[in-house]
C-alpha cells in the first residue's frame, strides 16, 4: 500500500538526488583545493543502510563505483552495530573499496533518524598530496604502493563528532603540504553535513516510511530502465583484446582481454585472461574495474540515465584477482586510470560492432597524466603544472569524432589557457593546435590535439604516460584506425628529439619543447561512401590533402582550383571498391 | 515631451508601456511578436496605443535580435586572425566534457569554419612584451585570403592582448584598410580579460551579429523617426543597463540577453521606491520560469555566462558582463509528459504560442501548465487575458484524461500532479539563485512577475521560507516597465595580476583613470554630461595559488598605500561569504581591475494610488479553487482594478487582473500598498 501519490514519492526521490548534488556543490565552494574546484575531481552521493547507491553526482567519470564500495567496506569492516551518530569514516585503501589510488580519498557518514541508520552519506575526491616518493604522491615508475603516500584503511576519522587528532597529526607529518591537505580533510567531511541535514529535512518532512518508500521505488524504477534497455539489445557474448601499451618501468605490453555477454537481465564483464598485475602503477584493484564497467555500461545502456544501484544492477565485472584489473598488495595503483581507461575501451570496441547506435569508435583514451615541475629560477619556488590532456573521439553512425576532447576518465575537466599557464609558469605555449591525422571513413574521427611548451626556466623534470602509443585507437565498420598518443622531447640543442609514452622525472632545461600529441579518433564506415562535398569540405578546411582525399577516400580534386573532378572519382572509387 | 516609452520583444508578445511623466497615467499594451521583421511588431504595438511618438521624451528598447541571430546562426560570414599556433583554440574550446557518459556528445561547433582561421606569427608574452612583432606584410595577405573567401566581418583575438592591445590595433587597422566595407572587432575593445578561449568566443560572436544588429536597428529607428520619434532611442543592454544604438550597434554582443533583464532592474527599482533591498525575482511566462537575485539593492552581474549552456552541453562563453539569471523550462505552455519508467515530467517542451496549451482550442492536445491549473479553478475560464481570449477547460480535461488514467486517478487529482512537478522544478530553480549561493530566503522578498508568476509565487514564496512577496502592478509587463527605470551603463575590466601588498599603485590609479576616460568619451557621444556619470569601482583579488577570484569593492579617487588593508579585508570578508573560509594570513593578488560607469538619467516619478471603494466592491465573484493538501475551497475573486491602498484579503481568495491572477493560499494574507503593489504574508 502507497504510503505517498506517485508525484510526492518522485519529489521525495528528487529530493535526495538533490542532496547528493547539494554535497557535491557544497564541497567544490568550499574547498581551497584546486583540483577539487577546477577540475572537479571529485564525487558525492547517497546509499541506503546497506549501501545501494540512491544518487551520485560527478564531476569526472571515473568515480562512479566510489561511493557504492566505500559504503560496502565501512560495512564490511564495522558493521552496522558499531557505527554511531557523529562517527565519519575515511578510506583510500584501494584494495578494500576506495578502488582508484591513493590520492582519492573516500569519507562516509551514516545518517541515523529515531536511533537507526536510514543512510549514508559519502563523498571521494582527489587530495593534492598525501606523501609518498613523488610531489603529488602520484608516480609514474612505482613498484609498491608505499611508495605512493599514506594510507588508510577504513578508518573512523571523527568518532561521535570528536575529531581523532592522532590520524590528522600523522596526516599532517607525512604530508608536503600539510594545511592544504588537512584544508582538504575539513571541506570534505563538512559537505557530508549537508546532505545528512537534506536527508532529515526529508525524513522530517515526509515520514521515514514515506522516504523509504521513495528509495525503493527510485532504485526499481532504475533496474526497469536499464532492463527496458537490455531488451533492446542484441543478446549473446562478443570478445575483444589489446593492450595497455604504455611501457611504464620499461615493462613492456600487457596484453587484456574482455568477453562480454548480454541477456535480458544480466550484463557481464569478465575480464579473465588479462595479464598479470605488473610492477608499475598502471595497475587497477576489482573495485576499479567494478567502477570502470559502470562507465561503460552507463555509456551503452542509457548516458541520460540517474546513477543508482538499481540501474546497475543488471551489472557484473568479473576480474581474476591477481590480474592488471584485479590487483593485490604491494601492487602500485597511481596511474590506475590507464586499467580502469582499457576496460572501457575493451567493452566499447568488443559491442561497437553490434550495437553502433549506442557507441563512437575508439578515442584516444588515454588522460596523458602530466606534471612539469620545477624550482622557479625567479621566484626561487617550486611550480608544478599538472594536467591532464584532451585528444580526439572516435567517429559513430550518424557523426564525426569530436576533435580536442577530455577522455572517458575525465568529464567536466577544463584545459588551462595558455594565458594562465603561462603566468603561471616559465613556459611558452607556442602551439595548441589541431593533429590532423584522424582515422578515415564514411564519419572521420576527430582531431587530437599538439600542445607544445618550451622551458623558459633553467630546470624542470618531466612526468607523463600515455597508453595508445603503438596501438591507436580503433575504427570499426569499414572505418579506419587514428592516429596514436606520443609525447615528444625536442632539446634546445636541435638534437633528434625523444619520443615515448612514459617518463619518470625526465630532466629539461631552458629552451627544451615537450610536445603533447595526442591521437586522433577511429573512423566509422567505409570512407569511399563519405559524401563527396564532404571530403571537399575537409580538404578546404585542411583537415586532409589533396593527396589523402585521393588515398583514403577515392575522391579526386585539382589541387590548384579546388574543383572535384566528380568523372574520375567515380573511376578512382570504383577501382578502389574492386581491390579490397 | 513627457513620455517614456519601453518596448520588450518576447518570444509570443511585444510588449509596450508608456508613462505619462505629467499625468503619471501607465498605458500597457501588447502586439503579437512579428518573427522575420521584428520591427513590425513594435510598430504595431506602439499604433495599437494611438501614441503620438513625437511626444516622446525617452524610448528605450529590449530586443532579441541579438540573441536570436546567435541562435538561428542568422549571422555574418565571419573569420577570425589568432595568433601563430592557435588558429584552432575557438574550435578546441576548453576541451570539457559536461555529457559525462555519452559517446555521441556534441562540441559546441565553432562560428567560424577552419578555413576562416588565419594566424599572424606575432607574439606577446603576459607581461605584454613584444617577443616578436606583426608582420604588416603577413596581414595583407590574410586580407587578401578574408576578401576572396568573401566575408563581411571578422574577429581579431590575439594572445595577450589584455596585457597590450597595440598588436590587435595595429592588426585591426592594417585589415579595416585593406578590406573596406568588412566590419572588424578587436578582442581588446571588448574585454581585456585573459582566457583566450572565452575571449575569443566573445569576439566571434559580436563580429558575426553586428551586420545583422546593424541593420535591425537603423530599420527600427527610421521607421520611429518616421512616426515622429526625435529623440535618439536606446537599447537595453545585458549588464541592466542602456546605450544609445549608435553605442550599441558597435558592442552588438552587450545585447545578447537584452530582453529577460528589464524585469530584474525592475525589481531592484520597485525595491527602492518601497524599500526592500534584497529581492529574488521571479517570472513566469508561456514557455520558461526565470529567477534572480538583488542584494543589498544591488543587481548581482556575471562574467561567466555561456550561451545555449546547458548541464550536458559547454555552450559559448560571452565575457561581456550580463545580469544573473537562471532560466528553467517551466512556464505555462510547459507539457506535462510520462516519461519511460513512468514518471510524470512537465516541460521543458513547451507548447508555446502556437498551438499553445490545450485549452486555447488551437489544436494543443498535450496537457500543460496552464491546462492543469485551468482544471485547478486557479485560472478561470471566462476571464483568461481579460476575458478577451476564450479558453476550455473541456479540451484542458481532455487532454489531461490520459495521465489521469496512466496513474488511475481523477483528472482533478492528475492536474495537482502536474502542478506540484512544475512547482517542484521552479522551487529548484529558486533555490539555486538563492541557497545554494550562500543566501538565505528568509532575508529576500520576492517579486512575481509575468503572466503566471502571481499564480505560482505565493506558494513557492512558502515553501522557499520567503515571507513576503510582492506582486507588483502589471505585473505581465513589469519587464518593459522595468526598462523605463534604468540608467546607461558600461563595463570595464582589465586584467593585470599583480600581489596586493607592495602593488604599483602608479599603475593600479592609471588603470582605474585609463578606463574612467574611455567611460566618459563614450558618454560625452551619448549626449551625458559628466557630472552625471558615477563610477563604481570593484577588483578581483585572490589568493595566491587559487584559481577563482572574488569582486572586491574599491574606493574612489587616487589609491593610497593605506587604502590597501581595506580592500584586503573587504576581499577576506566577501570571500568567506562565498567560500565559506578565508585565510587573513595568506597573500593575495589582484587578477582584474573592474569599473562600471553609470550613466544617469532622469526617471520617472511613480505616482501613489488614489483611494479606492470598499472592499466588498472588489470582490466579482466566488468560485473553488483546488489548494491540493489544504483542499478544494470555496473562495473571494477580486478585481484587481477595484482594489485601493489599505485594503486587506485574507486566504484563501484570487485578485484578478487583465493579463495575471494571484492565488492566496490559506493561512496567507494580502495588503494593497499605497503604490497598488500586492504585498502578500506568505505566512511562514
Amino acid at each position: 500500500m502507497a504510503k505517498v501519490d506517485p508525484f510526492t514519492r518522485e519529489i521525495i526521490a528528487q529530493g535526495l538526488i538533490a542532496a547528493s548534488e547539494e554535497m557535491f556543490l557544497t564541497w567544490g565552494r568550499t574547498s581551497q583545493s584546486t583540483i577539487i574546484y577546477e577540475v572537479l575531481d571529485y564525487a558525492a552521493g547517497l546509499t541506503d543502510s546497506k549501501g545501494n547507491l540512491i544518487g551520485q553526482a560527478n564531476g569526472v567519470t571515473g568515480f562512479l563505483g566510489a561511493i557504492t564500495y566505500s559504503v560496502t567496506a565501512t560495512l564490511d569492516k564495522f558493521g552496522l552495530e558499531n557505527l554511531k551518530p557523529g562517527d565519519i569514516i575515511l578510506t583510500n585503501d584501494p584494495f578494500t573499496g576506495s578502488g582508484t589510488h591513493l590520492c582519492d580519498v573516500s569519507a562516509v557518514l551514516p545518517v541515523f533518524y529515531e536511533g537507526e541508520i536510514v543512510a549514508f552519506a559519502a563523498n571521494k575526491g582527489h587530495w593534492n598530496e598525501i606523501g609518498g616518493k613523488n610531489l603529488g604522491s602520484w608516480s609514474t615508475n612505482a613498484t609498491e604502493i608505499y611508495q605512493e603516500g599514506l594510507q588508510f584503511p577504513v578508518i573512523k576519522i571523527y568518532e561521535e563528532g570528536k575529531l581523532n587528532e592522532a590520524v590528522r597529526d600523522m596526516i599532517a607529518a607525512n604530508c608536503r603540504t600539510p594545511d592544504m591537505t588537512l584544508g582538504d580533510l575539513y571541506a570534505q567531511t563538512a559537505s557530508l553535513r549537508i546532505a545528512e541535514k537534506r536527508v532529515l529535512e526529508l525524513l522530517d518532512k515526509y515520514g521515514k516510511e514515506a522516504v523509504l518508500e521513495s528509495i525503493e521505488n527510485l532504485l526499481e524504477n532504475g533496474r526497469k530502465l536499464a532492463l527496458k534497455e537490455l531488451a533492446r539489445m542484441p543478446k549473446g557474448s562478443f570478445e575483444a583484446d589489446g593492450y595497455i601499451d604504455a611501457n611504464a618501468n620499461n615493462l613492456g605490453n600487457v596484453p587484456i582481454k574482455v568477453k562480454v555477454t548480454i541477456t535480458d537481465e544480466e550484463f557481464i564483464i569478465d575480464l579473465t585472461g588479462s595479464g598479470e598485475q605488473v610492477a608499475a602503477p598502471i595497475n587497477c584493484c576489482k573495485y576499479g574495474a567494478f567502477s570502470a564497467g559502470r562507465i561503460i555500461y552507463h555509456a551503452i545502456l542509457n548516458p541520460d540515465a540517474e546513477p543508482n544501484e538499481g540501474f546497475y544492477s543488471p551489472l557484473k565485472v568479473i576480474a581474476p584477482e591477481g590480474s592488471v584489473f584485479a590487483a593485490v598488495r604491494p601492487a602500485p595503483v597511481s596511474t590506475n586510470w590507464e586499467a580502469t581507461s582499457h576496460i572501457t575501451d575493451l567493452v566499447a570496441k568488443a559491442l561497437a560492432p553490434v550495437v553502433p547506435e549506442r557507441i563512437t569508435a575508439g578515442h584516444f583514451l588515454s588522460i596523458i597524466g602530466t606534471i612539469l615541475a620545477g624550482i622557479d629560477d625567479v621566484t626561487k619556488q617550486p611550480y608544478v603544472l599538472c594536467e591532464p590532456q584532451a585528444g580526439g573521439w572516435g567517429a559513430g553512425c550518424n557523426k564525426d569524432g569530436e576533435s580536442g576532447l577530455v577522455a572517458i576518465a575525465d568529464g567536466e575537466t577544463f584545459m588551462i589557457p595558455a594565458e594562465v599557464a603561462e603566468y603561471k609558469y616559465p613556459i611558452i605555449v607556442e602551439q595548441y593546435a589541431f593533429n590532423t591525422k584522424t582515422g578515415a571513413g564514411k564519419f572521420r574521427g576527430g582531431c587530437g590535439l599538439i600542445r607544445d611548451y618550451r622551458l623558459l626556466n633553467s630546470n624542470g623534470e618531466l612526468t607523463t604516460i600515455a597508453s595508445k602509443y603503438q596501438f591507436p585507437p580503433w575504427g570499426f565498420a569499414g572505418g579506419g584506425d587514428g592516429s596514436p598518443n606520443v609525447v615528444e622531447v625536442h632539446k634546445a640543442d636541435g638534437s633528434e628529439p625523444v619520443a615515448g609514452a612514459t617518463f619518470s622525472n625526465y630532466p629539461m632545461y631552458k629552451g627544451d619543447l615537450v610536445r603533447f600529441i595526442s591521437g586522433c579518433g577511429g573512423g566509422y564506415g567505409d570512407p569511399l561512401e563519405r559524401p563527396v562535398d564532404k571530403v571537399w569540405q575537409d580538404i578546404k578546411d585542411e583537415y586532409i590533402t589533396v593527396a589523402e582525399a585521393a588515398s583514403d577516400y577515392g575522391v579526386v580534386v585539382d589541387p590548384d582550383t579546388l574543383e572535384v573532378n566528380h568523372e574520375k572519382t567515380k573511376e578512382l572509387r570504383e577501382k578502389m571498391r574492386k581491390t579490397i | 515631451m513627457s513620455l517614456r516609452i519601453a518596448v520588450d520583444i518576447g518570444g509570443t508578445f511585444t510588449d509596450f508601456v508608456c508613462l505619462d511623466e505629467e499625468t503619471g497615467q501607465l498605458i500597457e499594451e501588447k502586439a503579437h511578436t512579428t518573427p522575420g521583421n521584428f520591427a513590425n511588431g513594435v510598430i504595431n504595438a506602439t499604433k495599437k496605443t494611438g501614441i503620438n511618438l513625437e511626444d516622446t521624451s525617452y524610448f528605450v528598447h529590449g530586443t532579441t535580435v541579438v540573441i536570436n541571430a546567435v541562435t538561428e546562426r542568422k549571422g555574418a560570414k565571419t573569420a577570425l586572425v589568432t595568433t601563430g599556433g592557435y588558429r584552432d583554440a575557438l574550435e578546441i574550446g576548453r576541451a570539457n566534457r559536461p555529457d559525462l557518459y555519452n559517446y555521441f556528445y556534441q562540441k559546441p561547433k565553432p562560428y567560424v569554419p577552419r578555413h576562416l582561421r588565419f594566424e599572424v606569427h606575432e607574439r606577446l608574452n603576459y607581461k605584454g612584451e613584444v617577443l616578436k612583432p606583426v608582420s604588416e606584410n603577413e596581414v595583407v595577405e590574410i586580407a587578401k585570403k578574408i576578401a576572396k573567401e568573401g566575408a563581411t566581418a571578422v574577429a581579431v583575438c590575439l594572445l595577450h592582448s589584455y596585457a597590450n592591445p597595440e598588436h590587435e590595433r595595429l592588426v585591426g587597422k592594417i585589415l579595416a584598410r585593406e578590406l573596406p566595407g568588412v566590419e572588424i572587432t578587436i578582442s581588446s575593445n571588448l574585454i581585456k580579460e585573459w582566457r583566450e578561449y572565452e575571449r575569443t568566443s566573445t569576439t566571434v560572436l559580436n563580429a558575426f551579429v553586428k551586420p545583422a544588429a546593424t541593420k535591425y536597428l537603423d530599420t527600427l529607428q527610421k521607421q520611429l523617426e518616421e512616426m515622429g520619434l526625435g529623440i535618439e532611442p536606446h537599447a537595453m543592454l545585458s549588464n541592466g543597463g542602456t546605450a544609445t544604438f549608435a553605442r550599441s550597434k558597435e558592442v552588438p554582443i552587450t545585447l545578447i540577453e537584452s530582453g529577460p533583464v528589464g524585469g530584474v532592474i525592475g525589481a531592484a527599482a520597485l525595491g527602492k521606491i518601497i524599500g526592500e533591498e534584497n529581492i529574488i525575482t521571479f517570472d513566469i511566462g508561456g514557455t520558461t520560469a526565470k529567477t534572480s537575485l538583488i542584494s543589498k539593492g544591488e543587481v548581482k552581474v556575471t562574467t561567466d555566462y555561456r550561451l545555449e549552456w546547458t548541464p550536458k552541453f559547454a555552450g559559448y562563453p560571452v565575457k561581456t558582463p550580463i545580469v544573473d539569471i537562471i532560466e528553467i523550462g517551466a512556464g505555462g505552455g510547459s507539457i506535462a509528459w510520462i516519461d519511460d519508467v513512468g514518471v510524470l515530467k512537465v516541460g521543458p517542451q513547451s507548447a508555446g504560442a502556437d498551438p499553445g496549451p490545450a485549452c486555447y482550442g488551437q489544436g494543443g492536445e498535450e496537457p500543460t501548465l496552464t491546462d492543469a491549473n485551468l482544471i485547478a479553478g486557479r485560472i478561470d475560464p471566462d476571464s483568461f487575458l481579460g476575458g478577451e481570449f476564450k479558453i476550455s477547460i473541456d479540451l484542458a480535461r481532455k487532454a489531461m484524461q490520459p495521465i489521469a488514467d496512466y496513474f488511475g486517478i481523477s483528472v482533478e487529482e492528475a492536474a495537482l500532479g502536474v502542478i506540484k512537478t512544475a512547482n517542484y522544478n521552479m522551487l529548484n530553480a529558486l533555490k539555486l539563485i538563492s541557497v545554494r549561493r550562500g543566501h538565505n530566503p528568509r532575508d529576500f522578498a520576492m517579486v512575481a512577475q509575468g503572466g503566471n508568476g502571481a499564480v505560482h509565487g505565493p506558494f513557492l514564496a512558502a515553501e522557499l521560507k520567503v515571507k513576503k512577496l510582492i506582486v507588483p502592478n502589471y505585473p505581465a509587463t513589469f519587464s518593459a516597465w522595468g526598462m523605463l527605470m534604468t540608467d546607461l551603463r558600461q563595463d570595464f575590466i582589465q586584467t593585470q595580476i599583480m600581489p596586493v601588498a607592495g602593488c604599483d599603485l602608479e599603475r593600479v590609479n592609471a588603470i582605474y583613470r585609463e578606463m574612467e576616460q574611455e567611460a566618459l568619451a563614450v558618454y560625452e557621444k551619448q549626449g551625458i554630461a559628466p557630472e552625471n556619470v558615477v563610477f563604481v569601482r570593484t577588483a578581483d583579488l585572490r589568493y595566491i595559488g587559487q584559481e577563482h577570484t572574488v569582486r572586491t569593492p574599491v574606493g574612489g579617487g587616487i589609491i593610497k598605500e593605506s587604502d590597501l588593508p581595506l580592500i584586503r579585508q573587504a576581499f577576506d570578508r566577501n570571500h568567506h561569504q562565498q567560500y565559506t573560509f578565508s585565510l587573513e594570513s595568506a597573500p593575495t593578488e589582484f587578477v582584474n581591475f573592474n569599473l562600471t560607469a553609470f550613466g544617469t538619467v532622469k526617471k520617472p516619478e511613480i505616482k501613489k494610488m488614489d483611494p479606492a471603494g470598499s472592499i466588498e466592491d472588489a470582490i466579482k465573484s466566488e468560485r473553488v479553487i483546488d489548494f491540493d493538501e489544504q483542499g478544494r475551497l470555496k473562495c473571494h475573486v477580486y478585481d484587481r482594478a477595484k482594489l485601493g491602498p489599505g485594503h486587506k484579503i485574507e486566504g484563501p481568495a484570487a485578485v484578478e487582473e487583465s493579463k495575471s491572477v494571484t492565488i492566496l493560499y490559506p493561512g496567507q494574507s494580502l495588503v494593497v500598498d499605497e503604490y497598488g503593489n500586492l504585498i502578500i504574508d506568505t505566512g511562514v
